[in-house]
């Protein structure tokens, strides 16, 4: 009897606080979780769009990666090399200290000097002095013309001397650090299952729709569309291709689209005269590595069926590329056409080049990090197989095959690159210029791709500040390395998120999830 | 040995069948432990003469198109081929690669457990046989390892290990060892007691004879039944690694790859691709575990009428 009335005073209870505490909650299902809080360990976008709940970017970017005003306000171009920014006023850090132009000093030092970061961030910091103007004012320089400082500067969070300085990155993990300006305050991250925020209140940008926002990391594709429709999430992003035509029929489920800034593509090792994963037919070392020579790279190029890809694996959610930035990005070249399939040309290409008997490959591939990512490997290996080059599959969970990466263990890869600056300089300089760990330049040249003439007329298109010339030294770099099959794109992929009937999202070309744009469909 | 015993009984009527006869004959009492050897033989000899019976070889990318993917079953495709079950997301004809994949299966299970029983008994002998501080550092390594899940330990290998069928073997080999040699040690300690030992050891024969001539045979019954009934934990254990996608290369499914590749186009109504690999499977095992059952009922002496 008393086990059933404290049951019932519980229950009451339980009652009295669901109504008088309405907290309004969004919960979303995440396909791939943070390597970390820090926002400048690793330039990934799992972990920059948890970056933007907590920290704010002096400029920000719209849902078409559009440039306006963050926690600067208003800026000018004093001269070739100097800006000078206007930062809002008024902005307080979660703690309530106020927001000052030494925080923003602190940042730019701190970005290139992350210990054990894989990097990513340092060359949009590095070669940029800042100096203090007034508390609110603040002034950039650099030693060359630089046409890209707002994008640079829209590209790193803001963290705040105080908490930051020396912060290590598990302080921004563990929360201590993880003190920012943004919309939403951290309150937890359990890793593996959850990371939970609460709002800002007194956010700049005024109110957001949530009080509590918890992300849950669920890869699995179908576990990830089955918490959706069975209510434990409100929001899942990262919806797989094959599962889109069933879920528009549903009416309990709401979808939200748009094309997307990332490119698929596979990095080739062009320079090692031996490479660890290309062997000759008998299975031994081969001598020199057949991927350093052009022609074999454009007779894989040629063999893989880009259309064939789209429809049958990708259900039509991909655009075939045959460069590095999707149209209506600057510095696209609409004359450059996605190579077309060709595996009889291929073939012969390949006995050209002293390989008619082809060799053994494998080609790595991470797991549920991009939709199909295993799935396109596959089939590229059976496209490869088709014109006499065996290859093998290899096919590894994300956080390993990051790392092996990074360390350059593989001769043929899958990565994906999004253009975050909504224009091809980023994606060139990082993916194509030749590897230089001082400027930056190269960071995720896997494939450790070099030709000083390319790196010229890309650094020459990194100072000028002419749009329209600078457009034209972006193309002429993009046919210099499309040229030498540098790098074989495969195609853009389109972004689908799935929301409960009732909400809607402002889907992004650059995939980040961001509770702020969720919104109650009225 | 059918023959043997009949040719046995031309020459005198048989006042007791053989052993193996009487064995035959308990085990045929059970219809449907019966009917699991029936269908496991079949799944068997699929798995022996996959590359005879299959319509195409499912691990040859030559003989693969992407533009054949995902054909619901019963459809020619392309190249003129017939899927009687269908195509996955490769474009691999579900029957053959159901086929390959059963070999894959039952090769890793089969081969993993005779290396794993072998082991296993000889150290579970050894233990029983020797005693002592010997048998004390054995059965606290068994007992540390049992107490850890299987799935667990054989995830942490395959990490470490990497991927391939060898590599597999060897994973599953040391989560499986430990099992037998508990039940062999068991076993042998309750044949310790008996006189023939006491007699072995009387005509001072050697430790090695004694352990393989006289006690090894008389601690088989268990190890047959535990072996059976494990080489279906095997199997399954082996699918649940791959289906995790830490097993075998994706270019050589076996049943649980097939499983797992399916698993993403289920909720998109392509049901075949997992649905027929998991029917292949879920026969195997169940034939495999009435067999064991069975054997089980007829090696028990407890059990016996």
């Amino acid at each position: 009897m008393r086990t059933f009335r404290t049951a019932l005073l519980g229950f009451a209870a339980a009652v009295c606080l669901g109504t008088t505490a309405a907290t309004e909650t969004l919960r979303i299902g995440l396909a791939v979780e943070p390597s970390s809080l820090d926002p400048h360990f690793h330039n990934i976008q799992p972990n920059l769009q948890i970056a933007r709940q907590v920290f704010d970017f002096l400029i920000t970017r719209d849902h078409r990666q559009q440039l306006g005003p963050g926690l600067a306000v208003a800026w000018k171009a004093i001269d070739d090399k100097t800006w000078e920014f206007k930062l809002r006023e008024g902005v307080k850090w979660h703690d309530g200290s106020p927001f000052t132009a030494d925080d923003i000093i602190f940042t730019v030092g701190r970005v290139p000097n992350v210990p054990g970061s894989p990097g990513g961030y340092g060359s949009y910091a590095l070669g940029k002095r800042v100096t203090k103007v007034d508390d609110l004012t603040i002034r950039v320089t650099t030693d060359k013309p630089n046409p890209l400082m707002l994008n640079d500067l829209a590209t790193f969070a803001i963290v705040s001397r105080k908490h930051g300085e020396n912060a290590t990155t598990e302080n921004y993990n563990t929360g201590p650090a993880a003190i920012g300006t943004g919309p939403y305050k951290l309150v937890e991250w359990v890793r593996g299952d959850r990371i939970v925020f609460e709002e800002n209140k007194e956010y700049w940008g005024g109110r957001t729709p949530w009080d509590r926002v918890v992300f849950r990391p669920i890869a699995s594709n179908a576990s990830r569309i089955a918490a959706l429709l069975g209510g434990q999430v409100d929001l899942i992003d990262n919806v797989p291709l094959v599962d889109i035509a069933q879920l528009k029929r549903n009416s309990n489920v709401a979808l939200s689209q748009s094309p997307s800034n990332r490119l698929i593509y596979f990095a080739l090792d062009s320079s090692r005269h031996i490479s660890p994963f290309v062997k000759a037919n008998d299975g031994t070392a081969l001598w020199p590595n057949p991927l350093r020579d052009a022609r074999v790279r454009k007779a894989i190029s040629m063999a893989i069926n880009r259309p064939a890809i789209v429809e049958r694996i990708m259900d039509g959610g991909a655009v075939a590329s045959g460069q590095i930035v999707p149209e209506g990005f600057f510095g696209h070249d609409p004359s450059l056409k996605a190579e077309k399939f060709d595996a009889s040309g291929a073939k012969k290409i390949l006995t050209e080049a002293g390989y008619p008997y082809g060799f053994r490959v494998t080609i790595h591939s991470p797991r549920d990090r991009y939709p199909n990512d295993a799935s396109i490997t596959e089939s590229i290996a059976q496209m490869l197989t088709q014109i006499g080059i065996k290859t093998e599959v290899a096919i590894l969970p994300a956080s390993v095959y990051f790392t092996r990466a990074s360390r350059l263990e593989f001769s043929f890869a899958f990565y994906a690159f999004g253009s975050d600056t909504g224009e091809a300089s980023s994606p060139l300089n990082g993916v194509l210029s030749t590897y230089n760990a001082q400027t930056g330049a190269g960071a995720f040249n896997r494939g450790r791709y070099s030709n000083a003439n390319f790196d010229a007329v890309m650094q020459e298109a990194l100072i000028t500040m002419e749009d329209g010339k600078r457009e034209q030294l972006l193309r002429e770099a993009t046919a210099i390395a499309i040229g030498d099959y540098a790098a074989i794109p495969l195609h853009f992929q389109i972004n689908t998120w799935a929301l409960r009937k009732g909400l809607r999202y402002e889907a992004r070309t650059d995939e980040n999830t961001l509770p702020r744009s969720v919104s109650k469909a009225p | 040995m059918s023959a043997a015993a009949a040719k046995s009984a031309d020459v005198t009527p048989p006042l007791a069948p053989s052993a193996l006869f009487r064995f035959a004959q308990e085990f045929a009492e059970s219809k449907i432990a019966l009917a699991g050897l029936v269908v496991l033989s079949i799944v068997v000899l699929i798995a022996i003469f996959a590359p005879f019976i299959s319509p195409t070889n499912p691990n040859d990318l030559l003989q693969l198109t992407i533009l054949d993917n995902r054909l619901p079953p019963g459809t020619t495709g392309s190249r003129g081929v017939h899927y009687l079950l269908g195509t996955d997301g490769q474009g691999r004809d579900m029957l053959s690669a159901i086929f390959y994949g059963l070999r894959t299966s039952l090769t890793v299970s089969i081969s993993s457990g005779l290396i794993a029983v072998a082991i296993g008994t000889m150290i579970g002998l050894i233990a029983a046989y020797f005693g002592g501080r010997v048998e004390t550092l054995v059965m606290r390594v068994v007992d540390i390892q049992l107490s850890f899940p299987t799935i667990l330990i054989a995830l942490l290998l395959l990490a470490f290990l990497g991927q391939g069928v060898g590599k597999i073997i060897v994973a599953l080999i040391i989560v499986q060892w430990a099992y037998y040699a508990r039940t062999v040690r068991a076993a042998a300690l309750v044949e310790m007691q008996k006189e023939y030992i006491e007699a072995a050891q009387g005509l001072q024969l050697g430790h090695l004879r004694i352990l393989l001539r006289h006690l090894l045979p008389n601690c088989l019954p268990p190890l047959i039944v535990v072996a059976t009934i494990q080489s279906a934990h095997a199997i399954a254990l082996e699918a649940t690694l791959s289906f995790l996608g830490l097993g075998l290369p994706p270019t050589e499914p076996s049943l649980g790859l097939l499983i797992a590749n399916g698993f993403v186009f289920i909720l998109s109504g392509r049901y075949w691709i997992s649905f027929f690999p998991g029917i292949a499977l879920l026969i195997t095992i169940v034939s495999i575990n009435l067999l064991g059952d069975q054997l089980r009922n007829v090696l028990n002496p407890r059990l016996q009428k």
